[in-house]
């Protein structure tokens, strides 16, 4: 009997284990864009909800997010890249995970159940810019922000997935957008006054398994505004007051699908003046507080170096998070979470480094505080004894400094000091001409043309490889008009050339040649027609080789000239070229040499260029691109380079 | 008084339970943050770096050097290939593009990416900037100095219709 109640027990006490370490599988079901999603994978911790990464209805989520996971077995670190693109990464057995740049607080570790990772399901979620209440996983509009500079803003949206609204109204006075599918916890009508806005209206309507996002922006009269820029994750308008022109603003990485239809704005940096710091906090009367913490002071003090201390004081436990507004608008808001205000809104004006300060209950749970800084300072965020604690300008904001972090105050230890753990390339080996000058992976170090008077022209694409194509203008069919001018040139000067191609259609590799170059095995008909201009250069023996392309970039911004090479050999040739076509009076701005690792230049024996004479994605740089007078006047500057080169490089009989 | 055997292994096995129970549920709300992993980004002159700092997870126990090395490189590539903070101007790789896997062999790592690669009908501009930010990024890590690019497994000589050479490891001296 004892022993019969013995097994029973342990069974028993099995049982309890069991249940008490493992955790329990159980589905969970929302609505999501007009269907049901079920997860199978899911975990129960003390803290919250747990989402196994292999739960098939979280790799469609992610899916229909455009959200990439990466992760192999064994691996301690799930990544996640969205469709912004944004890496957010969640360590095994680490309770901090980080979105981008930003490291945040989960609510608990991801944690291994077998060979799954699972993984905090809100604070994911959160991350990805998604929403589970109700039942219901919706996309969020998580930001909307109005940077304002003076008589220009840019209204700054942010959420889930892919962003591209409807655009409802477009009228002189109000513009609305409707982001379909998306819902939002932003519903507010803010006054801005800014950049010729009047005020921003954000509304939810539509159903829980359909939810709409509506923005309404109301306009002062004779604003004018772009059109809006969708992309991943991000949604952009630029407005300018009293007739003026918008702010040209840095186009937003495309959706694949996006990016194939819409032709990209031309970027500038926008403009350096910050006038309007009014933009945020919104203007609105408070939200009733319900927070638990209390934020019962904000002051600030001059320190004797010039800098200012901002003294946040906070009663009770509360976490924060701080941002920074994209620049060249040098201002910043911290958002107390749990937190209510003491004593009503505040707005400060204040001297350098700190203009302004503001102070709002922005909703319920959260007081935000927000900065306007002078210039380029930066600022320090830290917790403290009595809440926080923001140095103002005791540095220079570097562009690349974080633009936003989290902590907590109370009873929640922040994390220590990171180190670093990569290494940093050391300030020299930045610029055009950096790396390492003794580690050269290819070419002679001598070379001897037998045919010293030839030279090899290779006007880049051609046939099925068109290159860069914008508006009317082919990159194939611009290299070979180029090329001949320069070899009409030349030979008039008595030089032999030698074309890669004369016509427009591909340059068929020669089998022997590409297979001793590039190796058994290896199929790639790209590389293969690369190397055949080069064998043409080769085999003839010339004196140089000189490969004429036209350059492009995903937008307009990037423009000039640059002349790239490869080998040592190849770079006085490089350097005269360039020079030659920066003095040629060409109207198109000198991006100088660049050292790159190019097949062309690589895999010619002779001393080699390869000149990207301008963008064809550049507005003016396409207008002389389709000019047949600066062809010519470039074709000279070419002409003249090679000139240059042969005079002062004479052919011996050992080297050049 | 006197507990039997049998119902003091009971007991026992009750209170391992507890502790276990406790044990693996319990919060873990005292773990380091880990190290910052600098990732570099060409500006949009075509040539010049810049960096940013992104944090990297804290070691675990029990792990191994290698498996550290292989995840820190799987997370410094996805970092590059995705870019800076959208604030910050650089030479971005093709929309779509994604880092399909990361191996570490030796000193060189070896990095899948996605089609989208090749997608771009960029100039040498793009192919130069993308990569070298990528092949400046893995090769501060240490132990690490050259990078291999494959596209969805395979090697490639060029990107379609494109300049860069990709048939064999790239270093930060190639630029």
């Amino acid at each position: 009997m004892h022993r019969f109640a013995a097994r029973i027990g342990s069974a028993f006490a099995i049982l309890v284990l069991l249940a008490t370490t493992v955790v329990r599988a159980e589905t969970v079901s929302y609505a999501f864009e007009r269907s049901s999603i079920t997860f199978t994978h899911i975990g129960r911790t003390p803290n919250g909800t747990a989402v196994g990464i292999d739960d098939p209805a979280f790799r469609s989520l992610l899916k229909s997010l455009g959200a990439t996971l990466t992760w192999r077995t064994g691996e301690r670190m799930v990544l996640i890249t969205t469709s912004a693109p944004e890496v957010i990464g969640f360590g095994v057995g680490n309770p901090q995970y980080s979105v981008g740049a930003v490291t945040a607080q989960a609510r608990f570790a991801a944690y291994m159940n077998g060979s799954e990772v699972y993984l905090p399901f809100d604070d994911v979620l959160h991350a990805l810019g998604v929403s589970a209440q109700d039942g219901v996983l919706e996309r969020l509009l998580t930001s909307l922000d109005v940077q304002g500079y003076g008589v220009q803003a840019v209204l700054v949206a942010h959420g889930g997935g892919i962003l591209h609204p409807r655009v409802v109204t477009d009228a002189p006075d109000r513009v609305v957008y409707e982001f379909d599918g998306v819902g939002t916890t932003l519903a507010a009508q803010r006054t801005v006054n800014a950049g010729g806005i009047r005020s921003v209206e954000i509304t939810s309507s539509g159903s829980a398994r359909d939810p709409k996002t509506v923005v309404t922006i109301d306009l002062l009269p004779g604003t004018r505004h772009d059109a809006p820029q969708s992309g991943s994750g991000e949604f952009e308008v630029a407005f300018g007051a009293n007739g003026s022109a918008p702010p040209l603003v840095e186009p937003l990485q495309q959706s694949v699908a996006a990016a194939s239809q819409s032709a990209a704005a031309t970027p500038s940096p926008p403009p350096s003046d910050m006038t309007n710091a009014a933009a945020t906090p919104s203007s609105s009367p408070s939200p009733q507080a319900t927070g638990n913490a209390t934020v019962t002071a904000v002051s600030v003090q001059a320190g004797n170096d010039g800098s200012q201390t901002v003294a946040i004081a906070v009663t009770g436990d509360a976490t924060y998070e701080w941002h920074r507004l994209r620049a060249p608008d040098n201002r910043f808001w911290i958002d107390i979470e749990n937190a209510q205000l003491a004593g009503g809104p505040q707005d400060q004006a204040e001297v350098n480094p700190l203009i302004a300060l503001r102070v709002r209950q922005i909703d319920p749970q959260t007081v935000r505080i927000a900065l306007s800084l002078a210039g380029d300072n930066a600022l320090d965020v830290s917790p403290a004894a009595t809440g926080i604690t923001v140095n103002v300008g005791t540095g220079m904001l570097a562009d690349t400094a974080p633009r936003g972090g989290t902590g907590s105050i109370g009873a929640v230890v922040s994390a220590s000091e990171p180190q670093t753990l990569v290494t940093p390339v050391p300030a020299d080996e930045y610029g055009a001409t950096g790396g390492d000058q003794t580690n050269w992976k290819f070419g002679p170090q001598s070379y001897v043309p037998t045919n010293p008077k030839l030279i090899v022209l290779d006007p880049g694409h051609g046939g099925s490889d068109r290159g860069s194509m914008h508006g009317d203008l082919q990159e194939a069919i611009l290299n070979l008009d180029l090329a001949k001018r320069v070899q009409a040139i030349l030979v008039a000067r008595g030089w032999q050339v030698k074309m890669t191609r004369t016509i427009d259609h591909d340059v068929d590799p020669t089998p022997r040649s590409t297979q001793e170059a590039i190796g058994i095995g290896h199929d790639n008909a790209d590389a293969y027609a690369l190397q055949a201009r080069d064998d043409i250069a080769n085999e003839a023996g010339a004196r140089l080789f000189v490969s004429i392309h036209c350059n492009a970039y995903l937008n307009s911004g990037p423009n000039g000239a640059t002349v790239y090479y490869s080998k040592p050999m190849d770079e006085p040739l490089a350097q005269i070229m360039d020079r030659d076509i920066a003095m040629s009076d060409l109207g198109v701005k000198d991006d100088g040499t660049v050292k790159s690792h190019l097949y062309v230049t690589l895999h010619a024996n002779m001393p080699a260029v390869l000149i990207e004479t301008a963008f064809l994605s550049n507005p003016t740089d396409y207008a002389k691109l389709a000019s047949s007078q600066w062809r010519q006047q470039m074709a000279q500057a070419i002409a003249d380079g090679i000139d240059k080169y042969a005079q002062q490089n004479p052919v011996t009989s050992s080297a050049q | 008084m006197r507990v039997s055997r049998p119902l003091f292994g009971l007991v026992l096995l009750l209170a391992v339970a507890a502790v276990a129970g406790w044990y693996f549920s319990r919060p873990n709300v005292s773990a380091p943050s880990g190290p910052s992993v600098t990732v570099y980004y060409t500006k949009l002159d075509g040539t010049t770096l810049g960096t940013w700092d992104v944090s990297f997870r804290a070691a675990q126990p029990g792990e191994s050097d290698a498996q550290r090395l292989h995840d820190l490189a799987v997370y410094a590539a996805l970092q590059a290939v995705a870019g800076p903070p959208p604030d910050i101007s650089a030479v971005h790789f093709p929309a779509g593009t994604r880092v399909r896997d990361v191996s570490v062999n030796g000193s060189t790592a070896t990095v899948d990416l996605t089609r989208e690669v090749g997608s771009a009908s960029g100039g040498t501009f793009q192919e130069n900037g993308e990569f070298k930010g990528l092949v400046y990024t893995l090769t501060g890590i240490p132990s690490i100095n050259a990078v291999q690019i494959t596209i969805e497994g395979q090697t490639v000589g060029t990107l379609p219709g494109g300049h860069l050479e990709l048939d064999a490891p790239l270093r930060r001296s190639d630029w």
